[in-house]
């Protein structure tokens, strides 16, 4: 319990932790949260963890939390820290996590619910039975060394080159689906090795695939721009950069550690181990982040691939017939350098959002010319038995978060708790009489990622909606879903 | 759901657990089986060849030691699709650890939890009295 930690009100959306907490915070904690989400928010370690990430040298205006915020390793997850790369601002692989872009992107089709509400179950068991998932699963995707070497440079382009989608998909994916400066000089063989058997695979835990509806709109013009209507049939893709990430993240968390000595940072978690951006060990970290980064885009494009092939089977007409294209794909396990206003003056930064997504406004250059007018889509997957959304980024989100929002409903309960409170059998009947089909490989799994160990998405939404740092475009259920 | 050599403490989101041993080797090779406990089920025995891999790491402390031999731990198993059902250590002190991990062929075991990854946070090696006792979060 966080209990003893003070809190400040500046509205009904948000709190700050006061720099006095706590020697040694640089910046104050600011959380988006409202009274109800405040009470789980308390209940764990992750508000001590906002204070702890102000530690961070170079950190900029506020250790931010999302209201999605829970108690991780080191950050907190749902937590967002920008560091000033001019005045020693540092990059942490703790503040981006083992599982480097892990992500999620939409893909809409012209379906409607009527089309497929008999036919879910027999939908994602062909789905679950051709879309590799589960730990340590190994994809049908079999990729050589030297196409790894290739896929760790081009993200989702290697992907789209074997046509495993197209031109399109790039555009509608963050970073077009590959960041610059990748080197894969910078990646151990021993991570190279972990990554090259699980191209086009899934994963384990809260990883899924989720066959979903509309069914509430909000913005009417971002609707339309969007082609979403009532009751369309939508997809949800929700993966990472599976072992290759792990094993970049444990590489330079280690080397990291000895680092702090060098640079004379003090850090309070060491897994908050960070370097300076600008020295070696930094920029090292940075170009094997990018490798594992564009790893996940294309391991979430091949995904794509896959279930545009289960649906064409399934329906027997094209992809392209059933409307499956793109909506966006979002990282929300990442570090960028990005261009921000900090009291006036126009700095570059490294933003770690940890459980957070990137939520750029309309006109913003980093988005594709089709979203220049609504911003850019903000994908937040719910639980499995509630609700997802898609939101539009906006400027108020660049003032204050460095353009981020949440990234998802936020855990509650931790997974033993689940374990031993829920039973997956009374869980499928429960999810079932709701009309929601869930296929997982695992018992666990399914009590783990069970809706009761979760926030409300809709709580969640509600504030960065409220807050100001998003803005609702429409709603959907989930009428079937894949776990690993 | 737990087994004698550990015990599951609360994290939300990921998995904390207390080992506890009577000797430094010990607790290396209670916290290494632990995690072939939380992550794989054995099913079949198609696959009966044992694989030795052994395993040695070193660090400035027995804390970072003991984060650099699980990693070390999770990290060949992943990339040798082994399970590690047995472990010797055959030489350990605060700063170094060698032993040799027992493999078996990961296609005999159900996979139940994916651990990513050992981490440092409110990491906890210590020795009390007569025993040693680590706590440690892992990222699953």
């Amino acid at each position: 319990m966080d209990a003893h930690i003070p809190l400040e009100k500046i509205d009904d959306y948000r709190w700050r932790i006061p720099r006095s907490y706590k020697p040694g915070m640089r910046v104050p904690g600011l959380i988006y949260a409202d009274e109800k989400l405040l009470k789980d928010i308390y209940r764990d370690k992750a508000l001590e963890q906002v204070a702890n990430v102000a530690f961070l040298p170079g950190i900029v205006n506020n250790s931010l939390a999302m209201p999605d915020i829970h108690w991780g390793y080191g950050f907190p997850i749902g937590g967002v820290a920008a560091t000033d790369i001019e005045e020693g601002g540092v990059i942490s692989p703790g503040g981006v996590g083992f599982d480097i872009n892990c992500g999620v992107r939409l893909l809409k089709t012209n379906l409607e619910y009527d089309d497929v509400k008999d036919k879910i179950k027999d939908l994602i068991y062909r789905l679950f039975s051709d879309i590799p998932s589960g730990v340590g699963s190994e994809g049908d995707i079999k990729v050589s060394p030297k196409e790894e070497e290739e896929i760790l440079l081009k993200g989702s382009r290697w992907a789209v080159e074997k046509g495993f989608g197209t031109d399109d998909d790039l555009e509608c994916t963050e970073e077009n689906g590959a960041m610059q400066g990748a080197d894969p000089q910078a990646v151990s063989e021993r991570a190279l090795k972990r990554g090259r058997a699980q191209s086009g695979t899934l994963g384990s835990g809260n990883h899924f695939l989720e066959v979903q509806v509309i069914d509430q709109l909000y913005d009417r013009d971002a609707s339309d721009a969007l082609e979403l209507n009532l009751g369309q049939v939508m997809v949800a893709i929700h993966s990472g950069s599976r072992g290759l990430g792990y094993q970049i993240c444990e590489d330079y968390s280690r080397g990291m550690i000895a680092s702090l000595a060098k640079y004379g940072i003090n850090v309070p978690d060491r897994q908050l181990a960070c370097a300076p951006v600008s020295s070696a060990e930094g920029k090292a970290y940075l170009s094997a982040m990018k490798c594992a980064a564009n790893y996940a885009w294309c391991n979430r494009q091949c995904l794509m691939y896959l279930t545009r092939k289960v649906f064409e089977k399934f329906f027997g007409v094209s992809w392209q017939k059933l409307g499956m294209f793109l909506i966006y794909d979002v990282a929300h396990n990442i570090a960028k350098i990005e261009k921000h206003n900090v009291a006036g003056k126009e700095k570059e930064l490294c933003v770690h959002r940890k459980g957070a997504t990137r939520a750029f406004p309309p006109g913003h250059p980093a988005l594709p010319e089709k979203y220049k007018k609504i911003g850019q889509p903000v994908i937040i997957p719910g639980d499995m038995g509630r609700n997802s959304y898609l939101l539009t980024g906006t400027e108020k989100a660049m003032q204050e978060t460095f353009g981020s929002a949440c990234h998802g409903a936020g855990r509650l309960k931790s997974r033993t708790s689940a374990l031993r409170s829920i039973n997956p059998d009374m869980l499928l009947k429960e999810l079932g009489s709701k009309g929601i089909i869930v296929k997982a490989s695992g018992r666990n799994t399914l009590a783990e990622e069970a809706p009761s160990a979760y926030k409300d998405v809709n709580d969640v939404v509600d504030v960065v909606h409220n807050a100001g740092i998003s803005k609702r475009v429409c709603r959907m259920r989930p009428l079937g879903v894949i776990k690993g | 759901m737990k087994k004698s050599f550990y015990r599951f403490i609360e994290h939300t989101a990921d998995i904390g657990i207390r080992v506890k041993s009577f000797s430094l080797a010990g607790l290396f090779k209670n916290a290494g089986l632990a995690i072939t406990d939380i992550s794989f089920q054995k099913q079949t025995s198609q696959y009966p060849g044992k694989h030795n891999i052994v395993i040695r790491q070193k660090a400035a402390n027995v804390e970072e030691l003991f984060i650099n031999w699980l990693n070390e731990l999770l990290s060949v198993s992943a990339v040798e699709s082994l399970v590690f059902e047995d472990i010797q250590v055959t030489q350990i002190n605060e700063n170094y650890v060698d032993a040799v991990a027992v493999g078996r062929d990961m296609r005999d075991y159900k996979l139940n939890t994916e651990i990513k990854a050992a981490t440092y946070h409110q990491l906890k090696v210590k020795k009390t009295g007569l025993i040693w006792q680590a706590e440690v979060i892992l990222d699953v």
